[in-house]
């Protein structure tokens, strides 16, 4: 009778352990949100819509702003079509050796290091170009980009059944119109959920821009061949900043990024079953 | 005479098709392959390319000091070239120490979540956990880093690294006073948040995946939850193994959160409260200012290619493993 007491009691503690370490793990989101909106609402409100268009030393964010758009567009120009054509290769060609390296590939930079990338793109652009510019981090992110429209791409083409395969091929159709007509249209939502949780991704990275985009925060951006700023880059750069004022255009800063990035990744979010970051 | 060029220019395409395999038999071009090929060679090629480039310009610091860049614990930027020297070994050493901290904290964490998820949530709560651990996995890592630095040092700092030092500084790695809060321990701490969410989301679904008729037997047999949860879990073992590797491979390439909260100091210690340095914190950080220095630039590099082969052998390791488990359980 006491042994399964013993046991009932272990049972009980076990669940009630389980769920409290849920709750420690789910909790620092929770405590981020609160902290970023305590923090970052106050500099907003004192500076009025001055803090969302003006340059900083008017005290707003805007070039950062409009930087990060500007990269995240840029990036995806460059990164979206050379992601598509990889994952749709990968996926019509899942045996031969290169469609296997391919997507080992991806799925080895989908985990790596981001800062890699920063340097290796300053070296073969920023370097030969003479400048920071904006082109050189958006090929930068778009490195980063890539990885998750193929993956994507690839896993969506993949719940295609295979008989649409077959009745496609029935049809006399050559390998590029049964892939590009029929197939790629039928997992069109797939794709688009891995476009926008990429560029969701890139629009908040930080260490592929250290080097390459420069920063550009007291006038509006104009060419792609000059330095420019973004959101990301200019929190880095406020928190390591010793006064107090920045700091708080630092939480101020990172209330807009939380926000956006909210705005994008929550309701691809609900609308899917699953995703993989 | 034109024509003629035509029809030879025509003729070596052709050949070039041919070799390529561009063409297959007859005359009908593959235009599948005509257009994916450039891109994946392009993505393969800047793979290569990235490799190339760290060890090129890495070169000039092994030829110089050899393998001891990374097994040297010193940092003497002076402005007289020739009494330069640099050595990586504590950058690794942070880099190694702060993911594996980080790995201890996520690892409970994660499996308690993907207990909780898979057993005992109901539907709606476990929606909401999911797609709160999938923000997670996906916020921008710079707010993890404005936090970390701004709420979690000192919180760590006032709350656990203060009283463990009062109280238990025998203990050698508790002994080093924690003065700024900024430190090996709180950028562990931080990276162990970070990671949760992408150790859960492998565990989780491995979790899910373990047979429903085991869990019925364990259940006959008169198992209590807690021991059946433990018979499950030996059976997702070898998916924990890949998730932590993961995770581990995540946590080591993490730059700017790190570099917010480690201290950025050479040190080469175990006390978990003194300030470091990461491997991509000294890219980070030093990249900036390495062009006033001769000798600075390669050994970065080198920096570089040393995280360029961890990041490549440690997640490839992982997905291996967990590529072999999910076939091992699928049949």
């Amino acid at each position: 009778m006491s042994v399964s007491n013993f046991r009932k009691a272990k049972e009980k503690a076990f669940l009630i352990a389980v769920g409290i370490t849920t709750l420690i793990a789910i909790l620092p989101l929770f405590h981020i949100i609160a902290t970023v909106l305590m923090n970052g609402l106050p500099p907003i409100v004192a500076k009025g819509p001055v803090f969302i268009t003006g340059t900083l030393s008017e005290g707003g964010i805007g070039p950062a702003i409009v930087g990060t758009f500007m990269l995240t567009f840029l990036s995806s120009l460059i990164g979206l079509p050379i992601a598509f054509l990889v994952g749709v290769y990968a996926y019509e060609y899942p045996k031969s050796a290169i469609g296997r390296l391919t997507k080992a590939l991806l799925q080895i930079m989908l985990e790596f290091p981001t800062i890699l990338v920063g340097v290796f793109v300053m070296d073969i652009i920023a370097i030969p170009m003479g400048t920071y510019s904006a082109f050189a981090g958006a090929f930068a992110l778009a490195i980063i980009l890539m990885p998750y429209v193929a993956v994507y791409t690839h896993e969506a083409m993949r719940q295609i059944p295979f008989t649409y395969r077959e009745a496609s091929f029935g049809l006399g159709l050559t390998k590029f119109k049964a892939v590009f007509r029929v197939l790629v249209p039928v997992s069109k939502r797939g794709i688009m959920t891995g476009v926008l949780i990429g560029m969701a991704k890139v629009a908040g990275e930080t260490a592929p821009l250290l080097f390459t985009t420069g920063g550009l925060y007291q006038s509006y951006p104009h060419s792609i061949s000059q330095p420019v700023g973004a959101i990301p880059l200019l929190i880095y750069t406020l928190v390591q900043s010793p006064s107090a004022s920045d700091h708080a255009m630092a939480w101020g800063a990172s209330l807009v990024l939380l926000l956006i990035f909210l705005a994008v990744f929550i309701p691809i979010r609900r609308s899917l079953k699953e995703v993989k970051l | 005479m034109a024509q003629k060029i035509s029809e030879k220019v025509s003729e070596i395409l052709g050949k070039i098709k041919t070799c390529m395999g561009f063409q297959k038999k007859g005359n009908k071009v593959d235009s599948f392959k005509l257009i994916t090929s450039p891109a994946v060679l392009f993505v393969l090629a800047l793979f290569a390319g990235m490799l190339i480039v760290y060890f090129y310009n890495a070169m000039p610091a092994f030829n110089r000091e050899g393998l001891s860049v990374y097994l040297k614990d010193v940092w003497r930027a002076v402005e007289n070239p020739s009494e330069e020297y640099y050595g990586l070994a504590s950058a690794i050493w942070g880099s190694i120490y702060t993911s594996m901290i980080a790995i201890l904290v996520a690892l409970p964490l994660s499996i308690a979540y993907s207990i909780f998820v898979v057993d005992y949530a109901p539907k709606r709560i476990k929606n909401t956990l999911i797609i709160t651990s999938d923000v997670m996995a996906g916020l921008p890592t710079i707010i993890y880093g404005i936090w970390g630095a701004f709420v979690l040092v000192p919180f760590l700092k006032d709350y656990v690294m203060t009283p463990l030092h009062r109280y238990l500084s025998f203990i050698p790695i508790f002994s080093y006073p924690p003065i700024t809060g900024f430190s090996y321990f709180s950028a562990g701490i931080l990276l162990g948040i970070m990671v949760t969410p992408f150790a859960s989301a492998i565990i989780r679904e491995a979790y899910q995946m373990t047979p429903f008729a085991y869990r019925e037997a364990a259940f006959s047999v008169g198992m209590t939850r807690y021991e059946a949860t433990k018979v499950m879990l030996g059976y997702i073992k070898p998916a924990m193994f890949s998730g932590v590797i993961l995770a581990f491979g995540r946590a080591i390439g993490e730059t700017v959160a790190v570099s917010l909260v480690i201290g950025n100091t050479f040190n080469l210690s175990a006390n978990l409260f003194a300030p470091g340095y990461t491997i991509s914190s000294l890219i980070a950080n030093q990249f900036g200012n390495a062009f006033i220095y001769s000798h600075m630039l390669p050994v970065l590099y080198a920096a570089g290619l040393a995280l360029f082969f961890i990041g490549l052998l440690v997640n490839s390791a992982g997905l291996y493993l967990l590529r072999r488990w999910e076939k091992n359980v699928s049949i």
